[in-house]
């Protein structure tokens, strides 16, 4: 069974469409990048996924459970998908450990003694644990996206979704960031990553999926799509 | 009558300039954060409530309104107790103001922080009590000092419905001594010696809670 399923979803803004009946699928422990130029509709297709915004029509199938039915509980659904923006979003009043830490304590129930445990062994993987007393504001970009990542994955969520992860930060830092990703498909983690950076994509080895105009014109392996393809737009944006 | 006398008499009048102060600021910081709860909510009805509530408060002399409130409520049967009537007068007033200035300070928190928030599951509540109030309070420390400095200056009105703080002190000594250039001048030692006491423990309680990157002094 699919960790993912998505059919025929669809997304209107005041009568604009954004999403064409898009289909998808996540199995458990993949890695999938969603590539397409500025405006196709990527960042509101995750947006939908974890019902930050609500979508038009579609079926989204999550570990068997139809997530746009009504009474489904959006909150439960959220603390499964851990979320990592382009901008960091890091909490800026609280410090590295605090922002992993908030919530284990407040959504998980933790003990602060526990939480505090979890997080540490989560910066600790990102390379992180000698920065957890430190503020966003005293930390590099690449430092601040890793600690993003830490934080949703110490929630233990069955899947991780990156909005555009790279593109705040210079290429050394992006290369951080790509180094994480891929130690985290080494280690099975589900993924969903959304993405303009072709070095990003070229990289971690995903299978890639390029959207323009809210539909996905192809999926394929990198190298496929990256090479002389048939569709003028896919092979203007690869080249 | 020298000067340490003065001091002495004068200070049986600071503990009531103190509660005044105090119970007031309390009550403006209790009506300035529904203020801005309750703004936050979007709702258009609770809108114009609360902005015809400012309107109005932020407009009204304090002691016009503490007068409604001591003097005009008991002839329609409603008897206030004098610190109840400071606090409604001259508390709502400047709830009225740091209602604003919450507002403004709620604004400073990053949409960005406020939508990982709900990304990662959770509720308003719970969205408003860990990162929007801490960040809020941090953010209005500068404006909640201007309204607390308001406050002090405004409770020798207090004087006039019968708390006995410093300022009735002070007139009931300047009667009886008729040293009155010693005597205000001594009063004003005393509200300069309250004001910088009060200034300096918010913001030694600021510089604890800062955090750096977030507000730059």
């Amino acid at each position: 069974m699919a960790l993912l399923t998505v059919r025929d979803l669809k997304m209107a803004y005041d009568g604009r469409t954004v999403l064409n009946g898009i289909d998808l699928d996540l199995e458990e422990g993949e890695l999938k990048v969603v590539m397409g130029p500025s405006g196709c509709g990527k960042s509101t297709l995750l947006r939908c996924l974890n019902r930050l915004v609500t979508p038009t029509s579609g079926q989204i199938i999550f570990r068997g459970e139809d997530v746009m039915r009504p009474d489904t509980d959006v909150r439960a659904l959220r603390q499964r998908i851990g979320f990592v923006f382009q901008n960091f979003a890091l909490y800026r009043h609280l410090t590295a450990l605090e922002n992993v830490t908030l919530g284990l304590r407040k959504l998980r129930g933790m003990s602060t003694a526990a939480a505090n445990e979890r997080a540490l062994h989560e910066l600790g993987r990102m390379n992180l644990a000698e920065h957890a007393q430190k503020y966003p504001s005293q930390l590099s970009g690449g430092q601040k996206q890793r600690v993003a990542i830490a934080r949703a994955l110490a929630m233990d969520p069955a899947v991780l979704f990156f909005d555009e992860p790279t593109s705040a930060l210079d290429p050394v830092m992006s290369r951080e960031i790509i180094n994480v990703i891929n130690q985290l498909r080494r280690d099975k983690v589900s993924m969903l990553c959304v993405t303009h950076d072709l070095t990003l994509a070229r990289t971690v080895q995903g299978r890639v999926l390029f959207l323009d105009q809210g539909e996905i014109l192809a999926e394929g392996e990198a190298s496929e799509l990256f090479g002389d393809h048939a569709d003028p737009r896919i092979r203007a944006f690869f080249s | 009558m020298d000067l340490a006398r003065i001091f002495g008499l004068l200070g049986t009048g600071v503990g009531y300039t103190v509660l005044v102060t105090l119970a007031c600021s309390a009550t403006g910081v209790v009506v300035g954060l529904a203020i801005a709860i309750l703004g936050r909510l979007g709702w258009r009805a609770v809108d114009g409530v609360l902005g015809v509530f400012t309107y109005v408060f932020r407009g009204i002399p304090v002691l016009v309104l503490l007068f409604i409130v001591f003097f005009g409520l008991p002839t329609i049967g409603v008897s206030v107790p004098p610190l109840v009537s400071m606090m409604l007068s001259l508390g709502l007033i400047t709830g009225a103001y740091l209602g604003e200035v919450f507002r403004g300070a709620l604004d400073s928190v990053e949409a960005s922080e406020v939508l990982a928030a709900e990304a990662m599951g959770m509720s308003r509540v719970q969205i408003f009590a860990y990162i929007e109030l801490p960040q809020m309070l941090r953010f209005s420390v500068p404006g909640m000092v201007n309204e607390f400095t308001t406050v002090l200056k405004y409770s020798p009105f207090g004087y006039t419905v019968g708390i006995p703080e410093v300022m009735k002190q002070a007139m009931a000594l300047s009667a009886a001594t008729l040293r009155g250039v010693e005597i205000y001048f001594a009063v004003g030692l005393v509200y300069f010696a309250i004001y910088k006491i009060l200034v300096t423990a918010i913001w030694a309680l600021e510089k604890r809670c800062r955090v750096p990157g977030l507000t730059e002094h």
